[in-house]
């Protein structure tokens, strides 16, 4: 999970990497109470992305436009996000902009140190960054990534000092276990030394059990999230709200997907990324309708369960059961096929249901539902 | 022929007395698979199902030559047992759960790296060779033998399109689930190249996702000039970015992750592509027909 500039400056500092000098506020009271140097930077500090271009990060010349930013800032929200604080900064007289991360990557099969001599909000149109395979972070070699920055980064000075900053970021990334460390912009100061003015830091959400700090972060979230969202992390369905007419209950993550496209192959939109593998139970069929059945934009409901160690016969029966005392009139399209699907559509025929054979089938039947019940 | 797993396979199974362990051996020996052995701490000499326990994977590979391990413990402990099962000379490891740490999966890439070991997973289903022998938890029925590489970063979507394409006519030498987190023991690229080198495949099917990076990888597979024929099935089209779709490294964070990206690329790159999965037999059958054709 991605954490606020704020804690992921924290983590830079807590490497010695150098941050702006800085206040975290929470209430009116302490922006009028902040004594930092003017100009400051004041920022928006929530974990949704795009903040910049959102007016979530203004300039304040006095106490006056100090107050009058943070109390813009606080009412503000970001992809439905409230701030959870504003972060204020002394602006940096700044020299040039550079782009330090480390991430992930699937190909190298561990980190990747990436650096940029032009960073900032446009380092997306640029060239891509320059790409330094590290994979375990104990295998980072300083001569290795000097060669690679030589051609793309000519002072000497600047190079040293993204070659201890890379490191750094590193060792962040290992001990905090982090899956992304990225400064944009790594600013240049006048006097050549580099500071962070913005982190982007995201926390390893698998690796909670052995790290208190990420547990407690995914804890505060949640407790944030849509009721929705927490009510399936907790009942273990993964959800994901789209902007569609089609409710969707799929298995497994790939096939979810597939279903998705398969709905918009059809001429429609999925209404949710809606995975109950994790809990193909009573309950879990039961939360999954009560979301779907409530959510205003969704028309109609798809159930597509492909079998493999899922009997699709259990499946069939709690679906029967839960239908026949639902009481919203939505139409719903059942598809169940794999292991015992033989069982589902006699159990299915029996209560007067009908099971199709293939997912393109039941796409467009519960298309086709929709689209008459709206004509 | 087939890539890591055949016939001969010797398979051990480690956490044998948990719940999927003990529906594994169950499961395995329906699917002809010959479990040897299992592992589980301080149950040594006891059998399940009639496979003998041991107490560490040495022993079990001491007293039954076992060759490949279906590796089945809860994530918290799983780097342990992974690195035991390497470190005692098994050449293929299979892990399949989920929810393992990214530091974790890294250890386990470099450990197998370093003892010459194939690692399946984590996050993935295993890897089966039907008709000949199963390291995982997919069900045997979507599966037929046949000359077609399938390589998957789902489970559930590999079980469906395994199952069309053994519908179709159209059966696996292997099927492997490279998983779906970001890092990974046998990955896309390592994949392609042991189904590169295997002669009974014709044609190479990649079932991937948004998010990450493997799909450049058969890209690049696909522009060599020997390479084998290729399909591709890619989920996702409809998937908002900056959003987890279940899987760890399904979210786009960058254009090259989304769908379209990447489905220029395989295209460009000459990979048959099939749009939905309702396309995805005509296209491996296409791709097949191209690798019967006679070189020119």
């Amino acid at each position: 999970m991605l954490v606020t500039e704020a804690q992921g400056k924290a983590l830079l500092r807590s490497a010695a990497i150098a941050t702006p000098p800085s206040q975290e506020l929470r209430s009116l009271d302490e922006a009028r109470a902040c004594r930092l140097a003017l100009p400051v930077a004041v920022k928006a500090q929530v974990s949704a992305g795009g903040r910049g271009k959102a007016g979530g990060i203004r300039k304040a010349n006095s106490a006056a436009e100090l107050e009058t930013a943070f109390d813009a800032i606080v009412g503000m929200r970001f992809a439905g996000e409230a701030p959870s604080s504003v972060l204020v900064e002394s602006w940096l007289d700044i020299e040039r902009e550079l782009y330090l991360a480390v991430a992930i990557d699937s190909r190298v099969g561990g980190f990747n140190v990436l650096y940029s001599p032009r960073g900032g909000v446009n380092i997306e149109d640029g060239p891509p960054p320059l790409s330094y395979p590290v994979g375990l972070a104990r295998n980072f070699r300083a001569h290795a990534f000097r060669a690679l920055l030589e051609p793309v980064e000519s002072d000497p000075k600047v190079r040293e000092r993204v070659i201890s900053t890379a490191r750094r970021l590193l060792e962040i990334a290992q001990a905090n276990e982090c899956t992304t460390v990225e400064i944009n912009p790594l600013v240049v100061a006048k006097d050549g030394a580099l500071i962070a003015a913005d982190a982007k830091i995201v926390l390893d959400e698998a690796a909670a059990f052995r790290k208190g700090a990420t547990a407690s972060a995914i804890a505060a979230s949640r407790d944030k999230a849509e009721r929705d969202i927490r009510l399936c992390e907790e009942a273990n369905l993964m959800l994901v709200w789209l902007d569609g007419e089609i409710g969707l209950i799929s298995g497994g993550a790939g096939m979810t997907m597939a279903a998705m496209d398969a709905i918009d192959g059809a001429g429609a939109q999925p209404a949710c990324f809606l995975d109950v593998s994790g809990k193909p139970t009573p309950a879990g069929f039961g939360l999954a309708f009560d979301l779907l059945d409530r959510a205003p934009n969704v028309k109609g409901i798809l159930v597509s369960m492909f079998g493999g160690g899922l009997h699709t016969d259990r499946v069939a029966k709690t679906l029967v059961e839960l239908l026949a005392r639902r009481t919203s009139a939505k139409p719903v399209t059942l598809r169940l096929n794999g292991t015992r699907s033989d069982l589902a559509t006699t159990i299915l025929r029996e209560a007067g249901r009908q099971n199709h054979a293939t997912l393109e089938t039941a796409v467009a039947d519960i298309v086709k539902r929709v689209a008459g019940a709206q004509s | 022929m087939s890539i890591l797993l055949d016939a001969d396979a010797r398979v051990l199974i480690v956490g044998i007395t948990g719940k999927f362990g003990t529906f594994s051996v169950k499961d395995l020996a329906q699917s002809h698979t010959k479990v040897v052995a299992g592992v589980a701490t301080g149950r040594s000499g006891q059998t399940i199902e009639g496979v003998p326990v041991f107490s560490s994977v040495a022993a079990a590979i001491e007293e039954t030559r076992a060759n490949a391990a279906l590796v089945y413990v809860p994530a918290v402990v799983a780097l342990d047992a992974v690195l035991e099962t390497i470190e005692a000379g098994c050449p293929l490891v299979a892990y399949p759960g989920d929810g393992l740490p990214v530091l974790d999966a890294m250890e386990m890439r470099a450990a197998a790296l370093d003892h010459g070991a194939h690692l399946v997973g984590p996050n993935s289903p295993g890897l089966i060779s039907p008709g000949k022998a199963k390291l995982g938890f997919m069900p045997s029925f979507c599966y037929a033998p046949g000359p077609i590489g399938v390589i998957s970063r789902s489970g559930s979507l590999s079980y469906e399109a395994c199952f069309r394409l053994s519908s179709a006519g159209l059966g696996q030498t292997s099927v492997i689930g490279i998983g779906g987190d970001p890092v990974r023991g046998v990955n896309a690229a390592e994949a392609i190249a042991l189904f590169h080198d295997d002669p009974e495949t014709r044609a190479i099917i990649y079932l991937g996702e948004i998010g990450g990076s493997e799909e450049y990888a058969v890209a690049e597979y696909a522009k060599r000039s020997d390479a084998k024929p290729s399909a591709a099935l890619l989920v996702g089209r409809t998937a908002p970015a900056g959003k987890k779709m279940g899987h760890a490294a399904a979210m786009i964070g960058s254009y090259a992750e989304t769908w379209m990206a990447k489905v220029e690329a395989l295209d460009r790159a000459g990979v048959v592509i099939a749009r939905d999965l309702d396309g995805l037999a005509s296209a491996a059958a296409s791709a097949l027909a191209r690798a019967m054709k006679p070189a020119a």
